[in-house]
């Protein structure tokens, strides 16, 4: 049971780092990109209320959640791997 | 300095090239002519062998592996060996050895003609005779013919991944270095701009 454990410990510390990794980086390309948008629509109002306002949003949106596939990808293929090599 | 750099590449990509070559699935159209097992007690070649912990010790330093002995259709000898990888690497998750040695050894044919039963091995891994190394049967199904074509689905899709995500990455990192050397420059470092 040793090995399952490993493996489960050292899977989650990995996909957490990827996980942490790709929302940092996907969060200052939105950011990036909300920053032009504000210069681009005549900047209205101040530049921080803007980019906060797109950032709320970005929270929020499917985008933002898809980034939990890093942990729902890899799981769900090794269940699959398992059940092809063993069961079927 | 610049045979410093090309070897390093060099080395880089015969690693990688390798690595993927033992450890995806490869296909082997063989007839099994018989099964059995055999004492092992890895030396120096201990890195090719899997010793997963599948509930039994691990600590021991002799043990009897199952392997299955094959012809090719070109009637080449091909032995496999047939270990669980358990949990660990190579990522096949292949708890049911003693089942495939069950169906290996209800395959067995002998001779050629018509009485061969011919049948299509998944494998990973390397036979080296020098080494004493053995690939690692994985699945064992039948199939008409040695002539049978099959298309390595998984191998296409997983290089194809992999090749997207390097270069992804390789995109990003150029682009992050390029935009620094840009930002570097400016009217102080240059007396341009």
């Amino acid at each position: 049971m040793t090995a399952l454990l490993r493996l489960l410990i050292f899977g989650l510390i990995f996909l957490t780092i990827v996980y942490v990794a790709l929302s940092w980086y996907f969060r200052a390309e939105h950011r990036r990109r909300m920053e032009r948008d504000w210069e681009e629509a005549g900047r209205p109002g101040t530049r921080e209320a803007y980019v906060a306002a797109g950032m709320e949003q970005y929270e929020q949106s499917l985008r933002r959640k898809l980034i939990w596939l890093v942990y729902v990808v890899p799981v769900t293929a090794v269940l699959v791997i398992i059940y092809v090599t063993n069961i079927a | 300095m610049v045979y410093v750099k090309w070897g390093f590449w060099a080395l880089f990509w015969t690693v990688l090239v390798a690595f993927l070559h033992y450890t995806l699935p490869d296909h082997d159209i063989v007839r099994v002519t018989d099964t059995y097992e055999r004492r092992i007690e890895p030396g120096d070649n201990a890195l090719f062998w899997s010793n997963a912990d599948t509930g039994d010790n691990t600590q021991a330093t002799g043990r009897d592996v199952f392997f299955i002995q094959t012809f090719l259709s070109d009637e080449n000898p091909m032995v496999f060996r047939n270990e669980d990888t358990g949990w660990g690497w190579p990522p096949y998750f292949k708890f049911d050895t003693s089942n495939l040695q069950a169906q290996a050894s209800d395959a067995v044919s002998d001779g050629n003609g018509q009485n061969a039963r011919w049948v299509d091995v998944l494998h990973y891994g390397w036979r080296n005779e020098f080494l004493s190394i053995y690939p690692n049967a994985v699945s064992i199904t039948p199939v008409a013919s040695p002539d049978v074509r099959i298309i390595p689905w998984f191998n296409i899709v997983a290089l194809t991944l992999l090749a997207v995500l390097f270069w992804m990455i390789r995109a990003r990192w150029k682009r992050f270095w390029h935009k620094r050397e840009e930002w570097a420059k400016d009217e102080w470092s240059d007396g341009t701009a």
